[in-house]
């Protein structure tokens, strides 16, 4: 049974995806309460596969009983089902927040739920995939689910989800070139044999374009500040319920694989012509998180300065990878489980905000203040994270990140990041005060109440952000161990 | 300079490809009409898998579909059919980004009654 987890976890919500049309023409009220099953369903067996890989160590799979030089080879390690167990639980919550009528007014309820399932099973493959060309298959399952979902919203949405596709399909073929180059070059596509006969090879200059074309395609995909364009708008147009799936699913498991390849295929310590790869990777990621933050100060929308906030909190991650040690890769890893949670219950909040009490622009942010306590206080714990201030997953996030950019003597990068943390908290505070200082509401308006599924999943989400402050320790021990095969 | 001149010469396919990837971009990057801008995206598509076929290519080699096992197997005479397999499933990834993108166009159109980015990106404001 174990030996068949990660085939399940993928069939859990690829199988309710295509059967969603079939559901829908029978009964539309069916199609909520499946979806719903199935992603829960899918989140207790990905705890269930990250029981056995903390128990037995990495769960190898091939698919269809065709072992890896011939068949597609899956591998579950300890990093992948951290990140399965994250991607679950935090696409349940936020679609168990999104009210029964979640999908944009005009979009239909068959093809909404579908396009969820299948972005959840999309990532899923990704993730366990230990071939590059599958990983393109599932990158491309995902990434069109991505450009539907995005488009739903209506009227400014459908550019920005336009722009999305072309950029996003720019990444993917840079990618499929990258693939190419690297298999005339070796004439392996799975990881672990690349992992053996990639590293002589890497003066090569096939070799070079190839990882460079990959870096490129990929950091387009997980918006990688210079590549980061289409992001803000598709997630600003966005409906309310898909804002925080995309915002927790697409960019954080693509840039979970970068890190894969990079680290087990590529090898740390590798430098392709004089120029260390690890150093590009930090040095884009202190910039981003810094521009992005100081972007995210600068707007007057909610949920746009989330987005550009995400982007710099994305950055965060690469600060940490960047430093070429192991506290480092950790605490990377630990803050992309950690910030899926985080942007995915800042959005579920923003959506409420927007949707339910009608903040539609900055001045009308006062209103919470009286209508809705609930949501300020859960706004403030998930606050409390993104700036990174105790006990929170931010908190130690950050922590470890710091450590290691001190480890590696690395202070422009430790400048980065407490500059980014600053600033994180100045638009932090230009919020609170919009809210606290904004004009109250009307007298006598009557007070949208939050349904108890909503108030359930919010919970999910604050218990998610304090616990994994509470339990970092064995998370980042488990990590460390899991990682510690890398030479580093 | 002759070296670049050597290599175009040796290698045709290279040349073939570079002028369709950066003509695909060229397109997309600069027309304001979308369904131009998909022209080009497909155009740059195409040409990847245009090279992941001819990286497999080889002189003298056939269809990679084994007569006679039983004398042992020479690899000079077949083509590597991996490429060709991976690009199949390009190709299907491709076709179904251009239905999700056409799709996405037509309702663009639908609503706004134009295709120049411009006049969409004003009356969507």
């Amino acid at each position: 049974m174990t030996a068949h987890l990660p085939i399940l976890v993928l069939l859990a919500t690829i199988v309710p995806a295509v059967c969603m049309p079939l559901l829908g023409m029978k009964n539309r009220a069916w199609c909520r309460p499946v979806a719903l099953a199935s992603l829960w369903l899918m989140s207790l067996l990905s705890v269930a596969t990250f029981i056995a890989v903390y128990q037995d160590g990495p769960i190898p799979y091939a698919l269809g009983g065709w072992e890896a030089p011939v068949g597609v080879a899956w591998l579950v390690d300890g990093p992948g089902a951290l990140m399965v167990v994250s991607l679950g639980i935090v696409v349940s919550l936020s679609m168990t927040a999104s009210g029964p009528r979640s999908p944009a007014p005009g979009a239909s309820v068959v093809p909404y739920y579908a396009l969820i399932l299948l972005l959840v099973s999309g990532a899923t493959g990704i993730i366990f995939a230990a071939d590059l060309f599958n990983v393109f298959v599932f990158l491309e399952v995902a990434a069109l689910a991505g450009y539907a979902l995005a488009a739903t919203g209506g009227g400014p949405a459908l550019m920005a989800a336009f722009r999305y596709l072309i950029l996003g399909s720019l990444g993917a073929s840079l990618y499929l070139l990258a693939i190419a180059y690297l298999y005339a070059a070796t004439g392996t596509l799975n990881m672990a044999d690349l992992a053996i006969r990639l590293p002589p090879l890497l003066d090569s200059r096939a070799v070079l374009a190839g990882v460079s074309f990959m870096f490129i395609g990929l950091g387009i995909k997980s918006a990688l500040v210079p590549f980061h364009g289409w992001l803000p708008d598709a997630y600003t147009h966005a409906p309310e319920a898909v804002t925080p799936v995309l915002a927790a699913v697409v960019t954080k498991v693509v840039l979970f694989t970068w890190i894969r390849i990079m680290f087990w295929v590529l090898g740390a310590g590798v430098e392709v012509q004089a120029a260390h790869i690890l150093d590009v990777l930090w040095i884009l990621g202190a910039a981003g998180a810094v521009v992005g933050a100081l972007l995210a100060l600068s707007q007057r929308d909610l949920k746009r300065m989330f987005a550009l906030g995400g982007i710099s909190h994305i950055a965060l991650t690469l600060v940490g990878v960047g430093q070429g040690n192991q506290t480092g890769l950790v605490g990377g890893l630990f803050y992309l489980v950690n910030d899926a949670f985080m942007q995915a219950g800042l959005f579920v909040l923003a959506g409420a905000a927007i949707h339910k009490y009608g903040v539609r622009t900055w001045d009308d942010l006062g209103k919470l203040r009286a209508q809705a306590p609930w949501l300020v206080g859960a706004l403030i714990v998930i606050a409390t994270s993104m700036v990174g201030l105790p006990p929170t997953g931010g908190f130690f996030g950050k922590w470890y990140i710091l450590l290691s950019a001190l480890e590696a003597g690395n202070y422009l990068a430790v400048a980065a990041v407490a500059i980014a943390t600053v600033l994180t908290l100045a638009y932090f505070i230009k919020l609170f005060e919009a809210i606290f200082r904004g004009p109250r509401a009307v007298e006598g308006a009557e007070t949208p109440t939050l349904p108890l599924s909503f108030k359930l999943a919010v919970s999910g989400f604050l218990v998610g952000i304090v616990g994994f402050g509470l339990i970092s320790d064995s998370v980042v021990a488990f990590l460390l161990q899991t990682t510690s095969g890398l030479n580093l | 300079m002759p070296e670049l001149v050597q290599i175009a010469v040796q290698r045709p396919h290279v040349v073939v490809f570079i002028v369709l990837f950066l003509g695909g971009l060229y397109i997309t990057l600069t027309r304001p009409n979308i369904v131009k801008k998909l022209i080009g995206m497909y155009i740059l598509q195409t040409s990847t898998v245009f090279f992941l076929v001819t990286i497999s290519a080889k002189k003298g080699a056939s269809v990679p579909i084994l007569r006679d096992a039983a004398n042992g197997v020479d690899p000079a005479l077949y083509v590597n059919p991996l490429p060709h397999v991976l690009t199949l499933t390009a190709i299907v990834v491709q076709v179904a980004t251009l239905g999700v993108s056409l799709a996405l166009v037509a309702a663009i159109y639908r609503r706004v009654g134009s295709l120049d980015e411009n006049e969409i990106a004003r009356q969507l404001q």
